[in-house]
């Protein structure tokens, strides 16, 4: 008896193991578009803090680049058979690593977009890195997508710590804030974008007082809040490097602990319309900040963003934006390759030279697939010059490509 | 060797449990084909993380609110080692349930000293302790960002596959769970059993109880590790998530729907989890934690024998008056034991 069994399990093993091997590869059809369908999907926050930013507009923003491809070739579109996946990834790395791998493997996707959250995108890096297929971030700011841990399946679209940093941080010591007490969300994005602001700020001629780590995500930053006019020396600015949902808790709280009474402004790190609108802004009127675009930059800009509000009734945030961009040059690069291999398209995209509604004067760097274009240091408007209601950001001045962004970090080697 | 441990399971006739062990290898060689090979992955590393909580939850009747602990703490070291050092993966799983073991040496030192809620709560504490550990030790662990990048080395082989690396990963879980079934059905296992039942009789009998206890609530922590290791691996990626409380949740969650003190039902447990939180996913629901908590809940309350305890109840024959209940009786230790197991 125990011959037979043993028998009969190695024999279903042995084909078990047998059939694997002739069923487990991806299979490649006779067209070069893979399963005869290009798949978008966007990984995204759709219900925590990042969700104003990127979220649910964010799926709509790339559903409408669908729409125009579709509209634009018709019958000559490399496929008519163009869908758009979403999902949520709670700012989780893990659950942003599970969904990136279930995207790319089971639902066939063949890039993805979005994915806010830093240390979300790092993982979803690694793993389009895997799969061999692309990723186009523009919701997660960490230079190190493009630097320590860069491949050749990731384009940074949008922005970066360093463009915020070297914007504001540097503007506002050369304006007489010259001692922060910084406040950075403790994980990859607040990370990065701390150092960047140090070396942007000491480089301007103003000093660190004191740094602190703050949790992610959180609602309560009284600690730091408490801590900041007892700090020797006494700090001006108060730089806070929050973002989303965090960044309005710190404001609304720097507002309550009346700190500017106390002769400690405020400087911010990353500001979307989304939470200019969610802290109010009168509040934040006459704030500097960067930014890597608003929607009423240009009329080419404003014209797409009237096209977004009528979908949407909103106006988009500029990660919403480059989310179209994005997808849309992902989409003609595939046109034009003819396929949807990563490689391809990738031949397609990289040194081009482009300007768009949302990139202008952008070029798409070969060396570490980051995008660089114009960015535009910018005030909140006061709300009595608005011309609507969504109508927040006043540009100061443009910060030509070459300069908003750093060179390609010496850490990055795609080939 | 085998059929000798088998004949002592229970009173049925041979061709059952042989017919079950088949039954139960061939589920396991052909998961998956049926399903999405890394979630037939994950569905190996929980059950075997279930078992090993079993053998402490069901056999030693010490419910510990602490298991991430292990099973973090050894997808932390088992990522660190395969990142820093290049062995095989099965190296760097065997380092992380060392490391594991380690960990509960002093944990269950000062745990076994209590039992019921207090042990439970004693082992929380060290948990959190060990969650916040992994959270401030960022140059090490990468904090809230993870250990990224956990590769899948073995000299020889290319594991990218996630259907290859199944049939990598299931020698470990298979040799885990014999070690489980084999410990639980030891003269060992006996004693752990009687300490559990009474252990001021087992005391006066002559066994060290809090030893006893010391010693398969290590080897737990140690099969626990095994599976952590593996679960790194496989994702590539080892978080916080790893070592936070609700994983020490889910896996009693796992243990007590399959069936407490029954080993393999804490298999069925797990896979019930892990497909139903998966298909909840992929369909788009999002409170995943409703439904299984329900599932919890209606498990409790009408099937206390678990799923796999209720059948075999069911089916066990009438005749043989040496059939062992297979309700685990927790209510002799003190009385407190069971409680927490519905918090």
């Amino acid at each position: 008896m125990k011959h037979r069994l043993s028998t009969v399990v190695a024999t279903a093993a042995a084909g078990a193991l047998l059939a694997g091997c002739g069923g487990g590869g991806p299979s490649s059809g006779g067209g070069k578009i893979s399963d005869d369908k290009i798949v978008l999907g966007v990984l995204t926050d759709l219900s925590g803090v990042y969700a104003d930013i990127a979220g649910p507009n964010s799926v709509q923003a790339v559903q409408m680049a669908v729409d125009d491809f579709k509209k634009k070739y018709g019958d000559k579109a490399v496929t008519q058979n163009i869908e758009v996946i979403k999902a949520d990834h709670q700012n989780k790395p893990e659950i942003a690593n599970t969904q990136a791998r279930e995207m790319y493997d089971r639902k066939q996707a063949d890039a993805l977009f979005d994915v806010p959250t830093s240390s979300a995108a790092l993982a979803v890096q690694t793993v389009a890195g895997q799969a061999k297929k692309l990723y186009f971030n523009t919701g997660a700011a960490t230079t190190e997508l493009a630097g320590k841990t860069c491949n050749p399946y990731t384009y940074e679209w949008a922005y970066d710590t360093y463009m915020l940093a070297h914007g504001t941080g540097s503007a506002v010591t050369a304006q007489g804030g010259k001692n922060w007490y910084t406040i950075y969300p403790d994980y990859a994005f607040g990370q990065d974008m701390q150092k960047k602001f140090e070396t942007a700020i000491t480089g301007a001629g103003g000093t660190i007082v004191a740094k602190d780590p703050t949790p992610f995500p959180s609602d309560n930053y009284s600690t730091f809040l408490l801590k900041a006019p007892r700090l020797k020396p006494k700090p001006n600015v108060l730089g806070a490097l929050q973002a989303g949902g965090d960044l309005a808790n710190v404001v609304k709280q720097y507002e309550q602990f009346k700190l500017k009474d106390k002769g400690i402004e405020l400087a911010i790190g990353l500001l979307f319309d989304s939470d200019i609108k969610a802290i109010g802004a009168d509040k934040l009127a006459g704030t500097t900040f960067t930014t890597a675009w608003f929607w009423n930059v240009d009329p080419k800009a404003q014209a797409w963003a009237d096209r977004f509000k009528e979908r949407t009734g909103q106006r988009p945030t500029f990660v919403q934006a480059a989310d179209y961009s994005a997808a849309t040059h992902y989409l003609e690069a595939a046109q034009k390759a003819g396929s949807d291999k990563a490689a391809d398209v990738s031949k397609e995209l990289d040194g081009t030279k482009f300007s768009d509604f949302f990139a202008h004067n952008a070029t798409i760097r070969a060396e570490d697939h980051r995008i660089v274009h114009d960015a535009y240091l910018a005030k909140v408007k006061d709300p009595a010059k608005a011309s609507e209601p969504g109508d927040y950001t006043e540009r100061v001045k443009t910060i030509p490509a070459a300069e908003a962004f750093d060179k390609p970090s010496p850490d990055c080697h795609l080939s | 060797m085998i059929l000798a441990l088998l004949d002592k399971l229970h009173g049925r006739p041979v061709w059952i449990r042989w017919g079950l062990f088949a039954a139960g290898l061939l589920v396991a060689l052909g998961l998956p084909w049926s399903l999405y090979p890394p979630v037939a992955t994950d569905i190996l590393c929980w059950g075997l993380f279930a078992v090993a909580f079993d053998l402490l939850l069901g056999h030693a009747g010490l419910l510990s609110f602490g298991h991430a602990a292990f099973w973090g703490s050894s997808a932390y070291v088992t990522g660190l080692i395969a990142l820093h050092s290049g062995l095989p993966f099965y190296v760097a799983v065997l380092g992380g349930a060392g490391a594991a073991a380690l960990l509960a040496l002093p944990i269950g030192f000062l745990a076994v000293r209590r039992s019921g809620i207090y042990f439970a709560m004693v082992t929380l504490a060290f948990a959190q302790m060990v969650y916040f550990i992994a959270n401030q030790w960022g140059d090490v662990t990468g904090g809230e960002n993870g250990l990224q990048g956990i590769p899948r080395d073995l000299p020889g082989f290319d594991l990218s596959d996630s259907f290859v690396f199944y049939y990598a990963a299931l020698p470990v879980v298979l040799l885990g769970l014999a070690a489980a079934w084999r410990i639980a059905h030891s003269p060992f296992g006996r004693v752990i059993a009687a300490v559990r039942d009474n252990p001021a009789r087992a005391r006066a009998l002559g066994y060290p109880a809090d030893r006893y206890k010391l010693v398969v609530f290590t080897v737990s922590a140690f099969l626990s590790g095994l599976a952590g290791g593996l679960y790194a691996v496989n994702h590539g990626f080892a978080s916080l998530q790893e070592v936070y409380w609700t994983t020490s949740g889910k896996v009693v969650v796992m243990t007590v729907l399959g069936g407490m003190g029954t080993l393999w039902g804490s298999l069925l447990g797990a896979g019930a989890i892990v497909r139903l939180e998966d298909w909840l996913s992929t369909s788009g629901f999002e409170e995943t934690g409703l439904v299984t908590g329900g599932v919890f809940i209606v498990v409790v309350l009408l099937f206390r024998r678990g799923v796999w305890g209720t059948l075999a109840h069911a089916l066990r024959p009438r005749s043989g008056s040496s059939t062992p209940d297979p309700e685990p009786h927790l209510e002799h230790d003190h009385g407190d034991a069971s409680q927490p197991v519905s918090p």
